[in-house]
């Protein structure tokens, strides 16, 4: 077993347990999930729904509690911080993409990212964070003056303008064709390589396996099949 | 049966935006309300008054002279139009009365000859009628014996026109003509101070000292019968009798207090409730254009199974017509409850043997249409917006909100602002008319509450001015008759007094423009100390020569101005009319007067240099010694006290707008609240997955709560200086609307009264933001960011 305290590890997740009582019972969405993440490491989440692939994400991402087991980043166990290290958890270390963007509607793409940066302790200024992602030329447009490639590539620069140890991306491509699809994976691939960022993505869709280092199955709360994938593909390269 | 599916989803609907329903049907209830209440307050007084003056036969004008032989009844009677005539005798003084500091004015009233004869009949409550034979039984004004505290049995001690008389109290009465006894001198009740007394004739004449004639006449008239030209025939057959001018009941003390009552009340129901109903209108058209906005797909899809345009539409305009139902019949419970309050309130001031509160079923189907058709209204462009909907488009993911480049954009280049500010100035810009709705709907409420307010501030200013800075007596005497101005002398040596003025106070009708107004003749002397008449800059008016000076509401009523000419004509004694030049116009706030200096009034009475009373300064601690002089000066008929005038003003106004202020107070925070809590409400349903993201992007709470909440801060800024502009013109408008004779209250808006409409009108606005900020400390993060708008 891995030691958890290894430098080079960005989680160390033991015995995760995640239970929400409903009316019909409780419902268990975690069933004591162990998985290290290393740094930089890409990896990809993949089962059907309520497997509970989004859940962990969650707890990872600082959005949800755990009911029992730990989820330990940098010796900080964020099953049991507080909200308000939660809430400094997210601003500092975690960038989030999200299936529907997210994007704030009265606010332009550099604002939409000048709103993470004015945060950040050392991030990009939003122009590069843009430039990165390809929207040098759409800096001031609103977000329903961009198409959703577009929207959900500025989501993208927003998530790395602060320089994230951490990208969570919930159904990147959810609301995309695939041209677009592909297009803000490469983004994001791009970025997440730059940073050197650990990026897990989750996703109904089992070809984002082959631009994972390793591809994580669940079903029914419990990881059940661990693969290494040893030669990763660009997302240019996939057909989505 | 089971409601329609359409149905189902409505009362949903209604249940999920249970709050904001609530606060648009409350403002709506406050409008209803206050509608119910006036117009069945109003109902339950003139009831009162019409069941009251029917039972007592009252008067319909009266007439008061020197001393007229019966002999000329049949004159009068034979006037035409006069149906009903009633000549008694009345006398008047002082009355000392156990446990009083002050001695009561006191009025003896004979009885007819038979009992339940003759016009403004009495209605014995308690005891009995005295005895026709006795010459020492009297029965007494029920409010007097209540408030001075006089029992069954009781023997009284009054000093009327120079004979002391004593009376044993067998009976408590009701009259018609004291329903509302107000103090002569502040036009306020002075329950205690008022005794009114009936006795049988022959005791009555004895006091008087008028056997065989009368003093006081009353007169019923026919239906339709012209009340000018009957008072202008009373006063030519009782002139030779030291007639003073006859009155209709207008000008009976009571019945105008009555009346200027029932006139307030109209007011109250035509300025508050259409303000209300429009606020409830505008807000029901923003929170259901929301709703609209928000259920886009829903209707689409509806309109894809196929259901019509009117269909999809009409929950909207259910939902709406629901909140105006509720609200109305809330109104319409809150008027019977507010009507029973203040129907309370009247019966303290009100003496009728009957004051029930009553509900005036036509005013509150008015009021509960109207607030029906105000929803309708405000939820006329939704309802045609989802009806015009097509499913097709209503049924596409929807693109984001589109916003732009506003204003702030241009006025403000670059990262001078942060991106929390800009969010809320573009959300504003976006929506401009929620943005001045809001607005307008702050400001009403902020110019109501400073709207009302005024009037502690303006009383304030009122009994200063009139009672420290005009009147600067203690205390004031008047004689029974005209005395001469040797009497000042003797005055002067009662116990404390140690400054005395004279005064000559005379009726008069002052006359110009074709316009008439019955009032006081003061006579001053020149160079007068306790009694001043100032102009509006407080600055004292000479009173010489031949000029008067008017109340400056008297100087508008007919039309005068300064260096105008107005016609007096002198009603006691046989004084000339004359016409005098308005030398100045004094802020005098209560009651009409002419002031002239007294050497000339006396020269036109031409009866020598008398005095009618004084005006004296009273050492404190003399007071009581000072009374006990009064009621054994058999000469002195009437006395007032400042300190006790302006006592009793606080109590009684101040307490009677303290009870209708608080409702104001009430009602405008109620627009505040519904009006904040409804925009923040809906800024929070647009902006919740917004508010979301940002949280999860690792903003705190109170940054959320900013950008939340910054947009209602900002209207609340804005609607600020407008409010404050509202209010004051609200309260011009106010001190139009209810000026009465009795008292015109000036516009005074004190820091005071300023701090207390902020502070309401914060709290209003805190409230809401509060119970809607709380909303983000439950924001679900996970689940907003699974689900498209």
């Amino acid at each position: 077993m891995p030691d958890p305290a290894v430098n080079d590890l960005a989680f160390s997740v033991r015995g995760l347990t995640k239970v929400y009582a409903t009316a019909a019972g409780p419902v268990h969405a975690l069933r004591g999930v162990d998985l290290d993440v290393r740094r930089g490491e890409t990896l990809v989440l993949l089962g059907p729904s309520g497997s509970g692939k989004s859940t962990l994400l969650n707890i990872l991402g600082g959005l949800d509690r755990a009911s029992d087991g730990a989820a330990i980043f940098q010796g900080q166990d964020l099953t049991r911080d507080s909200d308000k290290a939660l809430t400094a958890y997210r601003r500092d270390s975690v960038g989030f993409i999200f299936q529907f963007f997210n994007l704030v509607p009265s606010l332009t793409a550099r604002e939409n990212v000048a709103l993470i940066t004015e945060l950040a302790r050392r991030p990009m200024t939003p122009e590069d964070a843009l430039a990165r992602v390809g929207l040098s030329d759409r800096l001031d447009h609103f977000p329903a003056q961009l198409s959703g490639g577009q929207q959900q590539r500025v989501a993208v620069a927003r998530a790395i303008a602060k320089r994230p140890q951490i990208l969570l991306c919930d159904e990147p491509t959810g609301s995309l064709d695939s041209e677009s699809g592909v297009q803000v994976l490469q983004a994001l691939r791009d970025v997440s390589r730059a940073e050197a960022a650990t990026t897990l993505i989750v996703s109904h869709n089992a070809d984002f396996a082959a631009m994972a280092d390793r591809v994580i199955r669940f079903r029914d709360g419990a990881i059940t099949d661990i693969a290494v994938n040893p030669h990763p593909v660009e997302p240019r390269e996939m057909r989505l | 049966m089971r409601p329609a599916p359409l149905d189902r989803k409505l009362l949903r609907d209604l249940w999920r935006m249970k709050w904001q329903a609530a606060a648009i049907a409350l403002l709506i209830a406050c409008g209803v309300s206050v509608m119910v209440m006036a117009f069945s307050a109003q109902q339950a007084l003139a009831r009162a008054q019409e069941r009251f003056y029917a039972d007592t036969r009252f008067a319909d004008a009266f007439a008061d002279l020197r001393r007229a032989p019966r002999s000329r009844l049949p004159a009068l009677a034979a006037i035409p139009g006069v149906t009903a005539l009633d000549a008694r005798v009345t006398a008047s003084g002082l009355m000392e009365v156990p446990g009083l500091a002050r001695p009561a004015l006191v009025r003896l009233i004979a009885l007819p000859p038979r009992e339940g004869a003759g016009l403004n009949r009495i209605s014995i409550t308690r005891g009995r009628l005295p005895d026709p034979a006795s010459l020492d039984e009297a029965v007494a004004l029920q409010s007097f014996m209540e408030a001075a505290g006089v029992s069954l049995g009781q023997r009284l001690t009054a000093t009327l026109e120079g004979r002391s008389v004593s009376l044993r109290i067998v009976g408590a009465a009701r009259s018609p003509e004291y329903v509302y006894a107000p103090s002569p001198q502040s036009f306020m009740p002075d329950d205690a101070h008022q005794a009114v007394l009936w006795a049988p004739a022959p005791a009555v004449d004895r006091a008087a000292g008028l056997q065989g004639g009368f003093n006081s006449l009353a007169l019923k008239l026919a239906p339709g019968a012209s009340l000018p030209r009957v008072l202008q025939a009373v006063d030519r057959l009782t002139a030779p009798y030291g007639g003073r001018a006859s009155y209709g009941r207008a000008d009976q003390p009571s019945h105008a207090f009555l009346e200027a009552e029932l006139r307030e009340l109209s007011i109250s129901a035509s300025i508050l409730p259409p303000v209300f109903l429009l606020i409830a209108a505008a807000l029901t058209h923003m929170v259901i254009t929301r709703l609209v906005e928000a259920e886009r797909e829903q209707i689409g899809l509806f309109k894809a199974f196929g259901y019509g345009n009117a269909q999809a539409a009409a929950p909207y305009v259910k939902l709406a017509a629901a909140i105006g139902l509720v609200g109305a019949a809330g109104g319409g419970l809150g008027g019977v409850w507010l009507a029973a309050a203040i129907v309370e309130q009247y019966r303290q001031y009100f003496r009728f043997p009957v004051l029930d509160p009553s509900f005036d079923w036509p005013a509150f189907g008015l009021a509960a249409s109207a607030s029906v058709a105000a929803a309708l209204a405000g939820s006329a462009l939704a309802a045609r917006r989802a009806a015009r909907l097509s499913p097709a488009i209503a049924m596409q993911p929807p693109r984001p909100a589109a916003y732009r480049q506003g204003l702030l954009d241009r006025l403000v280049p670059g990262h001078a602002v942060d991106a929390a500010s800009r969010m809320i100035v573009r959300n504003l810009e976006r929506f401009p008319g929620r943005a001045v709705l809001t607005t307008l709907g702050l400001a009403a409420s902020l110019a109501l509450l400073v709207g009302s307010q005024f009037v502690f501030g303006s009383l304030d200013h009122v009994i200063d001015q009139a009672y420290y800075r005009a009147q600067r007596w203690s205390d004031s005497i008047g004689f029974a008759e005209a005395r001469s101005a040797g009497a000042l002398a003797q005055v002067r040596r009662l116990p404390g007094v140690f400054a005395a003025e004279p005064v000559r106070i005379v009726a008069v009708r002052a006359r110009a423009n074709g316009r008439e107004e019955r009032t006081r003749l003061t006579g001053l002397a020149p160079d007068a100390r306790l009694n001043r008449p100032l102009d509006a800059a407080g600055r004292p008016l000479a009173l010489a020569g031949p000029g008067v000076v008017l109340s400056a509401a008297l100087a508008r009523r007919l039309g005068l101005a300064a260096g105008d000419r107005v016609r007096l004509d002198i009603l006691d004694g046989r004084a000339p009319s004359v016409l005098a030049p308005v030398t100045g116009l004094a802020e005098d706030y209560s009651g009409f007067a002419v002031y002239m200096d007294r050497g000339r009034l006396n020269a036109l009475m031409a009866d020598g240099d008398l005095i009618s009373g004084a005006q004296l300064q009273v050492a404190p601690d003399a007071h009581p010694a000072f009374y006990r002089a009064l009621e054994a000066a058999p000469q002195i008929l009437a006395a007032a006290s400042r300190d006790e005038t302006v006592a009793n003003w606080r109590a009684v106004m101040i307490e009677a707008f303290r009870t209708s202020m608080t409702f104001y107070v009430g009602f405008a925070a109620a627009i505040a609240f519904g009006v904040a809590f409804n925009t923040s409400r809906i800024a929070l349903s647009e902006r919740a997955r917004d508010l979301a993201t940002l949280r999860v992007l690792g903003f705190e709470r109170r940054d959320c709560a900013y950008i939340l909440l910054g947009e209602l801060l900002v209207l609340g800024l804005v609607a600020l200086p407008i409010g404050l502009a509202g209010g004051h013109l609200l309260a011009a408008g106010l001190v139009q609307a209810y000026g009465r004779e009795e008292l015109r209250l000036p516009l005074v808006l004190t820091a005071e009264s300023y701090a207390v409409s902020l502070a309401a009108y914060v709290a209003a606005i805190a409230l809401a933001a509060l119970l809607v900020g709380r909303r983000i400390w439950s924001l679900d993060m996970v689940s907003v960011l699974k689900t498209r708008e």
